[in-house]
C-alpha cells in the first residue's frame, strides 16, 4: 500500500515535470497556476494527514536510511508547502505572461526540494534536496527580466553556489572523519572523537546553512535579492527556503558539541557561538531595518532580525541539552519558524500587491494606505504587530518561549537583548502603521485589491490571530516534536 | 463558578465589532449602542464590586483571597503551563467599577467632541475597556501581560488618529515608551519562572507565587517590573511621554489615559511589585518612597509652570499618582495599613476628579477656542456653569474636604508621617497642589472678562454628566467604607508578606 508521503512526493514531482507541457495549450494562461495550487493543496493535506498519524521511519520503506519521516520534518514540510501554496495562489493575480507554466513548474521543484529536505536524514540526501530547492529559486529571482531582477538573480546564484560549496566541503570533511554521511553517525562520531577538523566542519556547517538562514555575517545578499526579485518570490525566499536552512541546522548542528571539546576552551562553545550570532543578527537586522526607505528592504532586514530571535532557542538547547529550558527553547524556535512564515509571508505578499497596484515600493507609497487599500493595510498591521511580538498574536507566544528559555542563567543577557530588540523593532513597525492610518496619502482613491490575494490575506490573518488566541494545539504538537529532538 | 469577570472582559471585546457595524449604519444608532453596551458592563462591574464588598463586610474575605475566581488550563505541555485565571479583590474591584463608569462617561462626552472615523473610535473604546478589565482581573502573569499590551493598541490609534496637531509624534512616543517598559517587565516574570522551574507546583499564577519566590530571585524582577509600572504610573523620570500624549489626545481619551491607564501602574506596584517581591520591596522601600515623594513634588511644581490647562492637569496626574506609590511603600516601612488603603482610595478618587477636569478642558477648548490659561478670562461671566464645574473639579482634585480625595490623601500622608520624619514632608504636597489650582481658578474664573465673548455655556445635560464624576466623590467621604473595607484585607495581606 502506498503511503501519503510517497503520494505527495510523486504528485509534486509529476507536476514539476509536466507543467511546462501546458505551454502547448494556447489561450489557457490561468491553467498552470490552478493545477499547481491543487497539487500543492493535495500534498499539504496528504502530508498533514501523514504527520498527524504519527509516522514511523518504516512507513516509507523506499526512503531507507536517507529519509526519516518524523514529526519535526512534517512540521517543516507543512510550513514550506503552506507558504509555497500561498505564493502560488497570489501569483494568479501577478503572473499572466506566456511563460507562466515554467514559473509554476519551478515553484513545484522548489516545494519538492523543501519537503525532501525536511525529512532528510543523510547529509547527501540533504545536499541534493538543498540544491533541488535552491536552483529553481535562482531562476525565479530573475523572472521579471528587469535589470534589477537579473542583478538580484546573479548575486543570489553566486552566493548560493558558494554556500553550497561550503556545505559540500563540510560534508566531505564529515565523511572523511566518520566514514559515514548518516547524520546520526556523523554527530556521534564528532562528539566522541572531537578533532580540530571536526570543529572546522561544524563551523563550515554553520556558515553554509547560515546563508539560507540569513544570519549575520552571511546575510549581505538578502536585502538585494529580496528587493530585486519579484516580491512574490521574495516571499518564498523569506518565508520558505529560509526555514529549510533552519531544519537543516536543527538536524545537523544541534547535537554537536565539538567546539568546546576540541578547544577545551570554555568560552568557545556551541552555545556561545549561537549566542553571539543571535545577538549580532537581531541587533544588526533591526537597526538596519529602521533606516530603510523601501518596503522590501525593510522586510528583508526585519527577516534577518527574526532569524536572530530563532537562534535564541539554539542557545538554550546547546547550553544544556536535555534540560527543561532546552525543550522550551527548541519549541520556541520551531514555533517561531511557523509564525514567521505566516507573518513575514503575508507581509511580503501585501507588499507585493502594493507594488503591483501602485507601482511603488518606497515607504511613501504606504501613506494613507488605510483608505486606499483597507484590507491590505489591515493585513500588514496584523503582520507587523505579530512580528513585533504584541499579544495576543501568534508571534507573541513563540517569542515568549524563546525569551523564557534563556531568561535566567548564563544567557540572561541574551533574553534582555532580545526583549529590547523587540521593543526597538516596534519603532519601525509602528512607524509604517502610522503611515498607513495617520498620514495623508497622495490620493484617497480606492485601489483594487484582487480576489486571490484577499483570500490568502484573510486566511493568514485568521491563522495569526487564531493561533494567538488558542495556541495549545500548535504548541503542544511542536513541543512533542522538539522533545523528540531533545531526546 | 461565576462568569462575571469573564463577562466583564468578553462583553466589550465582543461588543466592539457590533458597535462598529452599528455606527457604520447610523451614527446615532452607534452612539446608543455604545451607551447601552457600556451601561451593561457598568452593571456587571457594579455586581463584582458589590460581591467583593459584601464578602469583606461580612469578614469572609480572608487576606490574599480572591472572589469570583475562574481558572482554566490554556496552554500546557511538558514542563510549561499557563492558566486562564481571573479573580477580584478589594484592590481590583474599585478599579473595575471606576473604569466601567468612566467608559460610560467617555461615550457620553465623545458625542460632540469626536466628529470623524466614529465607527472606529467607538469600537476601539470597547477594545480598550475589555483589555483594561482583563488587566485588573488577571491572576496569571502572562495573561496580565497580554491584556497589558492589548491596551496599547487602541491608545496608539486614539492619540494618532483623533489627536491634536502633533498627534503622530505623541502616538509613536507613547507606544515605544510603554512597549519598551512592559517588555522589560515581562522579562522579569520569565526570570522568576525559569529560576523556579524545578520547584513543584511552580506556575505563572499570582496566588501560587505570592510569598513563595526565594528572596534571591526577587531583586532583578523587582527592577524589571518597576520599569514597566513606573512608565505607566508615571514616575519621574519615566514620565516624559505623558504630557505629550495628554496634550495631543482628544479630551475623552485623556480621561481614559489619566483615569484608567495610569491606574495600571499603581495596580501593578501593589499587586506585583509588593505582592510578589515583598522582601526585596521592603528592603529597598526607601528608594520607592523617595521616588514617590519626588514625583509628588515635581508634578506639582511642573503644573504651576504650565500655560496649557490640559498640560497642567496632566502634571497633576503625576503629582497624584506619586501618592499611590508613596502610600503603598509607606505601609511596608511603617506597618501602618492606612498607606495601602489610602493608595487604593486615591486611585479611585483621582480617576473621577481628574477625569472630570480633562473632560472639562475639552469642553472649554471646544467652546472658547483655546486652552491657554492666560487667555481664558472671565469664565465666571461668560460661561458660568462651566466655571462652576471647573471650580468644583479643581476642589475635588486638590483634595478639599467635601470630596473624598481629601480622605485619600490624608490617609497616605498619615502613613508617610508614621514611616519616618523625612517622609513627613509629604504634608507639604497638598499645599502646592492647592496653590496651582487656586491660581489657575483665579486667572480663568475670577478674572474680569475681556471684550465680547460669544462662548456658549454647557447645557444642563452636560452639567448632569459632570455631576456623575463629582457626586460619588462627595458620597464616598461619608460612605468611605465602601472602598476601605474591601481594601483592608489587601493591605493586611501585603503587609504580612513583607
Amino acid at each position: 500500500m502506498i503511503d501519503y508521503l510517497t503520494l505527495a512526493i510523486v504528485l509534486m514531482g509529476a507536476a514539476a515535470l509536466l507543467l511546462p507541457l501546458l505551454q502547448l495549450l494556447k489561450g489557457r494562461a490561468a491553467l498552470p497556476g490552478y493545477v499547481l495550487a491543487v497539487v500543492l493543496a493535495a500534498a499539504f493535506v496528504l502530508i498533514g494527514a501523514f504527520t498527524l498519524s504519527g509516522p514511523s521511519p518504516s512507513s516509507v520503506p523506499w526512503g531507507g536510511s536517507l529519509l526519516h519521516p518524523d514529526q519535526l520534518g512534517g512540521i517543516f514540510a507543512l510550513v514550506t508547502l503552506g507558504v509555497t501554496l500561498a505564493v502560488t495562489i497570489v501569483s494568479f493575480d501577478f503572473e499572466k505572461g506566456p511563460s507562466n507554466p515554467v514559473y509554476y513548474s519551478l515553484l513545484a521543484f522548489t516545494a519538492l526540494g523543501m519537503v525532501l529536505l525536511a525529512y532528510s536524514q543523510d547529509l547527501l540526501m540533504l545536499f541534493v534536496s538543498w540544491e533541488l530547492m535552491s536552483v529553481p529559486t535562482y531562476v525565479l529571482a530573475g523572472f521579471s527580466k528587469t535589470r534589477q531582477s537579473n542583478e538580484a538573480s546573479v548575486k543570489y546564484a553566486i552566493i548560493g553556489a558558494m554556500s553550497s560549496a561550503v556545505i559540500l566541503y563540510a560534508i566531505s570533511l564529515a565523511y572523511g572523519l566518520t566514514g559515514s554521511t548518516q547524520i546520526s553517525t556523523v554527530v556521534s562520531g564528532f562528539t566522541s572523537n572531537p578533532t580540530a577538523l571536526a570543529g572546522v566542519a561544524t563551523l563550515l556547517f554553520v556558515a553554509g546553512f547560515g546563508f539560507k538562514m540569513s544570519i549575520v555575517p552571511f546575510h549581505m545578499w538578502i536585502p538585494d535579492a529580496y528587493e530585486g526579485a519579484p516580491t512574490t518570490i521574495s516571499t518564498l525566499l523569506a518565508a520558505a527556503t529560509k526555514k529549510a536552512g533552519f531544519i537543516a541546522a536543527i538536524r545537523v548542528l544541534l547535537a554537536i558539541t565539538t567546539l568546546y571539546t576540541v578547544t577545551q576552551n570554555p568560552v568557545f562553545t556551541m552555545a556561545n557561538v549561537f549566542a553571539v550570532l543571535a545577538l549580532v543578527t537581531m541587533t544588526l537586522g533591526n537597526v538596519s531595518a529602521l533606516t530603510q526607505k523601501s518596503m522590501t528592504r525593510l522586510l528583508a532586514y526585519s527577516s534577518i532580525a527574526q532569524a536572530g530571535y530563532m537562534l535564541i532557542g539554539f542557545v538554550a538547547f546547546s547550553n544544556a541539552p536535555g534540560s527543561a529550558a532546552a525543550t522550551l527553547g527548541l519549541t520556541g524556535t520551531i514555533f517561531h519558524v511557523i509564525n514567521h512564515a505566516m507573518m513575514k509571508g503575508v507581509a511580503f505578499l501585501a507588499a507585493a500587491l502594493v507594488l503591483l497596484q501602485l507601482k511603488r515600493a518606497d515607504l511613501g507609497a504606504y501613506n494613507g494606505l488605510g483608505k486606499r487599500m483597507p484590507l491590505t493595510a489591515f493585513t500588514l498591521t496584523v503582520a507587523f504587530l505579530g512580528l513585533a511580538g504584541v499579544p495576543p498574536l501568534s508571534g507573541f507566544w513563540s517569542k515568549l518561549l524563546l525569551f523564557l528559555s534563556v531568561a535566567n542563567g548564563p544567557y540572561g543577557w541574551l533574553a534582555l537583548a532580545g526583549i529590547l530588540n523587540s521593543a526597538f523593532s516596534l519603532g519601525y513597525y509602528a512607524w509604517i502603521i502610522k503611515r498607513m492610518y495617520m498620514d495623508e496619502g497622495e490620493s484617497t482613491e480606492r485601489v483594487k485589491e484582487p480576489f486571490w490575494s484577499v483570500i490568502v490575506f484573510a486566511i493568514m490573518v485568521g491563522l495569526i490571530i487564531g493561533i494567538g488566541l488558542f495556541p495549545q494545539q500548535v504548541v503542544g504538537f511542536v513541543s512533542s516534536a522538539a522533545a523528540s529532538v531533545a531526546g | 463558578m461565576s462568569y462575571a469577570l469573564s463577562l466583564l472582559i468578553a462583553l466589550p471585546l465582543l461588543g466592539a465589532p457590533l458597535v462598529y457595524a452599528a455606527t457604520r449604519v447610523n451614527r446615532r444608532l452607534g452612539i446608543y449602542a455604545s451607551l447601552a453596551l457600556s451601561a451593561v458592563v457598568l452593571l456587571v462591574a457594579g455586581y463584582v464590586f458589590w460581591q467583593v464588598y459584601a464578602a469583606a463586610a461580612s469578614n469572609s474575605l480572608a487576606p490574599g483571597q480572591y472572589m469570583l475566581q475562574e481558572k482554566y488550563s490554556w496552554i500546557s505541555f511538558s514542563n510549561f503551563g499557563l492558566d486562564y485565571f481571573l479573580g477580584a479583590d478589594g484592590l481590583s474591584s474599585p478599579l473595575l467599577l471606576v473604569s466601567a463608569l468612566l467608559t460610560v462617561l467617555v461615550v457620553v462626552g465623545s458625542r460632540r467632541l469626536i466628529d470623524h472615523h466614529e465607527a472606529e473610535y467607538y469600537s476601539l473604546i470597547f477594545m480598550f475597556e475589555g483589555a483594561i478589565m482583563g488587566v485588573f482581573t488577571s491572576l496569571n502573569l502572562i495573561l496580565f501581560y497580554l491584556f497589558w499590551e492589548i491596551v496599547l493598541i487602541p491608545m496608539f490609534f486614539f492619540i494618532g488618529v483623533w489627536g491634536g496637531p502633533r498627534r503622530k509624534y505623541a502616538a509613536l512616543k507613547f507606544i515605544i515608551f510603554t512597549f519598551a517598559g512592559s517588555t522589560i517587565m515581562l522579562l522579569g516574570f520569565l526570570y522568576v519562572y525559569l529560576g523556579m522551574i524545578g520547584t513543584p507546583g511552580v506556575s505563572f499564577n499570582i496566588p501560587d507565587l505570592a510569598g513563595k519566590i526565594p528572596v534571591a530571585l526577587q531583586y532583578l524582577p523587582l527592577i524589571a517590573s518597576f520599569i514597566g509600572f513606573a512608565v505607566k504610573l508615571p514616575l519621574v523620570p519615566f514620565h516624559t511621554w505623558l504630557p505629550d500624549a495628554h496634550v495631543e489626545a482628544p479630551s475623552p481619551i485623556s480621561v481614559l489615559l489619566a483615569g484608567v491607564l495610569l491606574k495600571m501602574g499603581g495596580y501593578g506596584f501593589l499587586r506585583i511589585s509588593i505582592g510578589l517581591f515583598p522582601n526585596a520591596s521592603a528592603q529597598y522601600a526607601w528608594v520607592f518612597l523617595v521616588l514617590g515623594l519626588f514625583s509628588m513634588f515635581y508634578g506639582a511644581a511642573a503644573a504651576i509652570l504650565q500655560r496649557d490647562l490640559k498640560k497642567m492637569i496632566a502634571f497633576t496626574s503625576i503629582n497624584h499618582m506619586g501618592f499611590v506609590l508613596f502610600g503603598a511603600y509607606a505601609t511596608l516601612v511603617s506597618g501602618n495599613l492606612l498607606g495601602i488603603q489610602g493608595a487604593i482610595f486615591q486611585m479611585f478618587t483621582h480617576a473621577l476628579a481628574v477625569g472630570s477636569l480633562f473632560m472639562l478642558s475639552g469642553y472649554i477648548q471646544h467652546q472658547a477656542g483655546t486652552r491657554e490659561i492666560p487667555l481664558l478670562k472671565g469664565l465666571r461671566t461668560s460661561m458660568p456653569r462651566t466655571a462652576a464645574i471647573l471650580v468644583l473639579g479643581s476642589a475635588a482634585a486638590m483634595g478639599l474636604p467635601p470630596f473624598s480625595s481629601f480622605l485619600a490623601e490624608f490617609m497616605v500622608i498619615a502613613a508617610g508621617i508614621s514611616a519616618s520624619a523625612f517622609t513627613a514632608i509629604s504634608i507639604l504636597v497638598p499645599v502646592l497642589t492647592a496653590g496651582y489650582f487656586l491660581w489657575m481658578v483665579k486667572r480663568t474664573v475670577l478674572s474680569p472678562a475681556e471684550g465680547e465673548h460669544e462662548a456658549h455655556d454647557m447645557g444642563w445635560s452636560d452639567v448632569a454628566a459632570f455631576a456623575v464624576y463629582l457626586v460619588p466623590l462627595v458620597i464616598l467621604i461619608i460612605a468611605s467604607y465602601l472602598i476601605l473595607t474591601p481594601a483592608l484585607p489587601v493591605a493586611q495581606f501585603l503587609r504580612g508578606l513583607a
